[in-house]
C-alpha cells in the first residue's frame, strides 16, 4: 500500500492479487479512522479499519462488515508510461 | 377497601391468586434457589490465562475448521493490542490472566432431558428449568459452563426448517450459513471484549429461521456460571429470513462466590426484509460478576428488531444493544430496564443508527438505584447523511430510592438529515412522600408499597414479557427491594 495526498485528502493506492491497481479514500465512514492503513488482503481484495475492524471491499469502497455502513470514496487508478496516475 | 386503579395483592390471603401467592413467597428460598454450587465435575478445564496455546486448544479441542482457528487467532492479537476500556465503569479489577478460559462440562449436548448428567439436572431442576419448558418452551438450550449441555428443538419448529442449536453444533452442522454471516455484525476488532469473545467463545445459540417463517413460541436458551473465576464468552448469531418472525428469550444467572467472574458474549443478529426479530433478556448474575456484552443488530427493508433488556444482577454491567436500520422503513425499539443495588453498576442503554430513509425507533428506558447503586443510561442516536424523513423518540425514567444512590444519564445524538424528526426526553424522581403516604393510608406497610411504585414504574417494560418471565422480573425486583426501607 501506498498512501498519497491529493487536493488535501489522502488516498491508498493497493495492488490486489492478480496486479488490479486499486484506491481509496484513507478515511473509514465509520468514524473517520485511517482505513488504509489498515490490513489488507490482496487475495480478496479488502482492507480491514484499524479502529473497529470494518472490512472494505476496495473495488467499490463499500464495507462488508459493520459498524461501518457506508460506502467509502475509490479513485480510478490508470498506469500511464510507467506512472500511476489516480483520478481524484 | 376502594383503590380503583391499583391492585393491592397482599390484603386477605384467601383470594390469593397462584402467581400472587408465589410473589408473596419471593425471598424465602433465595439461597436454596440461587445461592448454591455444585461440585465441580469437567472433562476439560483449560488452565487460567490467555495465550495462544490456550486458543490453539480451544480450537482443537472442538475439532473446528482452519478459518475458525484463524479468526480467534487473529482476534487474539487484537485483545492484546487494546487497551481495556476506561469509560463507563471501573474495569481495573479485571485480571484476565487469572480467568479460566474454557471449561467443558460434559461429553456432548444432550438431546432429551433424561440425557442430561444427574448433578447439571439437579442444577436445573432448582432453577426451575424443565417445569418452565413443560409449560412454555419452544425449546431450551441450557448452557452450563461452555457447552450447551441440553437442547431440544420441538419437531414442528424442524419440519419448518428453522435451526436452533448451539453454536457449535451449528458451526459443525451449518458451517456455510455461519461463516457467510459470523462477525459480519460485530467484527473481532469492534471493542477489546468483542475481540476477547472472538478469541475464546464457546456456547451460545445459532438460530436460522426461513422465509416466511413465523415462529410461534418463544426460543429459550438459559445461561449459568459455576466455577470460580470462570469466564463466560457465548456467541449468538441470529438470521431470519425475509417474512420470518421469531422471539429469542435468554435467562442468565449465576451461583454466589467469593472472587470475581467474567461474562462477556457478542450476540449478532441479521433481520432480513420484512422480517421480525424480539431478543429478550432477563440477567441476574450474581453481585462479582462483570457483564460486558457486545450486542448488535442490523435490520433491511421494512424489517423490525426489538430488544428487550432487563439488569438486575451483576456487580458492573456495560451493554448498550444496537441497531443498525439499513434499510427504508426498518423499525427498531430497545426497551431497557437497569436496577442497580448495593456495590452494582449498571451502565446500560441503546444505540439506533438510522442509515436509510423513513426509518423509525423508539427507545424506553427505565433504571432504579438505592443503597447507594449506580445506574446508568448511555445511548446513542445517529440519523445517517441520506436516511431522510427518520423518526425516533428516546424515553429515559431513573427512580431513586435513597439519598445515597446515583443516576446518569449520556445521551448523544449526531443529526445529518434535515428533516429528522427526533425526540428525548429524561426523568430522574424519588419515590416520593405523598406516595407512599396515600398507599400506607390504603393499609399497604412502607415496604409493601415502595415495591408497588417500583413494580408500577418498570411495568410498561414487563407486560412486554412473557408471563413466565414477567413473574420472575416481579420476583427479582422483590428480591433486590428487600430490606431497602428503614
Amino acid at each position: 500500500m501506498r498512501l498519497v495526498e491529493a487536493n488535501g485528502r489522502k488516498i491508498g493506492v493497493f495492488r490486489c492479487a492478480g496486479g488490479d491497481l486499486v484506491a481509496i479514500e484513507d478515511r473509514c465512514s465509520h468514524d473517520d479512522g485511517p482505513l488504509a492503513e489498515g490490513e489488507f488482503d490482496a487475495e480478496s481484495c479488502t482492507v480491514e479499519c484499524p479502529r473497529h475492524g470494518s472490512l472494505f471491499d476496495l473495488r467499490t469502497g463499500r464495507p462488508k462488515t459493520l459498524p461501518a455502513f457506508q460506502p467509502v470514496d475509490v479513485f480510478e487508478v490508470r498506469v500511464e508510461d510507467g506512472e500511476v496516475k489516480l483520478e481524484v | 377497601m376502594s383503590t380503583p386503579e391499583i391492585k393491592v395483592p397482599t390484603l386477605s390471603p384467601k383470594e390469593l391468586t397462584e402467581e400472587e401467592r408465589a410473589l408473596k413467597e419471593i425471598g424465602s428460598d433465595y439461597a436454596e434457589r440461587f445461592g448454591f454450587r455444585d461440585p465441580e465435575n469437567y472433562l476439560y478445564k483449560a488452565p487460567k490465562g490467555l495465550s495462544r496455546e490456550v486458543v490453539e486448544s480451544i480450537s482443537e479441542y472442538k475439532s473446528e475448521p482452519r478459518w475458525m482457528r484463524e479468526f480467534r487467532l487473529k482476534a487474539l492479537d487484537h485483545f492484546m493490542q487494546r487497551p481495556t476500556p476506561t469509560w463507563g465503569g471501573d474495569l481495573s479489577r479485571i485480571d484476565f490472566d487469572d480467568i479460566h478460559y474454557f471449561v467443558r462440562a460434559s461429553e456432548r449436548a444432550g438431546r432429551s432431558w433424561d440425557e442430561v448428567p444427574e448433578d447439571i439436572k439437579r442444577t436445573f431442576d432448582r432453577l426451575g428449568i424443565p417445569e418452565a419448558e413443560r409449560k412454555f418452551l419452544a425449546g431450551v438450550g441450557a448452557q452450563y459452563e461452555s457447552e450447551v449441555v441440553y437442547h431440544q428443538v420441538r419437531e414442528d419448529l424442524e419440519r419448518q426448517g428453522v435451526i436452533f442449536l448451539d453454536m457449535d453444533s451449528g458451526l459443525r452442522e451449518h458451517e456455510d450459513i455461519v461463516r457467510q454471516y459470523w462477525a459480519t455484525v460485530i467484527p473481532p476488532n469492534d471493542n477489546k471484549l468483542a475481540a476477547l469473545n472472538s478469541a475464546v467463545w464457546s456456547g451460545g445459540s445459532f438460530v436460522y429461521v426461513p422465509a416466511g417463517v413465523k415462529v410461534e413460541m418463544p426460543l429459550q436458551a438459559y445461561f449459568r456460571i459455576n466455577t470460580e473465576n470462570m469466564g463466560q464468552f457465548e456467541r449468538t448469531l441470529i438470521i431470519a429470513e425475509e417474512g420470518a418472525d421469531v422471539h429469542y428469550i435468554e435467562g442468565c444467572t449465576a451461583p454466589v462466590y467469593s472472587t470475581d467472574s467474567l461474562h462477556s458474549a457478542v450476540v449478532e443478529i441479521v433481520v432480513k426484509p420484512g422480517a421480525r426479530v424480539r431478543y429478550t433478556t432477563v440477567q441476574n448474575w450474581s453481585h462479582n460478576v462483570y457483564n460486558l456484552v457486545t450486542k448488535r443488530a442490523v435490520a433491511y427493508d421494512g424489517a423490525t428488531m426489538e430488544w428487550v433488556d432487563c439488569n438486575l444482577g451483576s456487580r458492573l454491567t456495560m451493554k448498550y444493544p444496537s441497531i443498525y436500520l439499513l434499510g427504508p422503513e426498518a423499525h427498531g425499539e430497545i426497551l431497557s430496564i437497569a436496577f442497580a443495588g448495593q456495590g452494582q453498576h449498571q451502565d446500560a442503554g441503546g444505540k439506533v443508527i438510522h442509515g436509510a430513509p423513513k426509518t423509525t425507533s423508539s427507545v424506553f428506558s427505565k433504571s432504579i438505584s438505592k443503597d447507594g447503586g449506580r445506574a446508568s443510561y448511555r445511548g446513542l442516536l445517529e440519523v445517517a447523511r441520506g436516511a431522510t424523513e427518520a423518526r425516533s423518540k428516546v424515553v429515559c425514567d431513573a427512580l431513586l430510592l435513597d439519598e445515597r444512590s446515583r443516576s446518569d444519564t449520556y445521551p448523544t445524538i449526531r443529526i445529518n438529515e434535515n428533516d429528522a424528526n427526533v425526540g428525548h426526553e429524561a426523568s430522574v424522581s424519588k419515590i416520593g412522600e405523598e406516595q407512599l403516604f396515600y398507599l400506607q393510608a390504603h393499609g399497604l406497610d412502607e415496604e409493601e408499597a415502595s415495591k408497588m411504585i417500583v413494580n408500577g414504574f418498570i411495568e410498561p417494560i414487563t407486560k412486554e414479557l412473557p408471563m413466565e418471565y414477567a413473574v420472575e422480573m416481579n420476583r427479582l425486583i422483590e428480591l433486590q427491594m428487600e430490606g431497602s426501607i428503614g
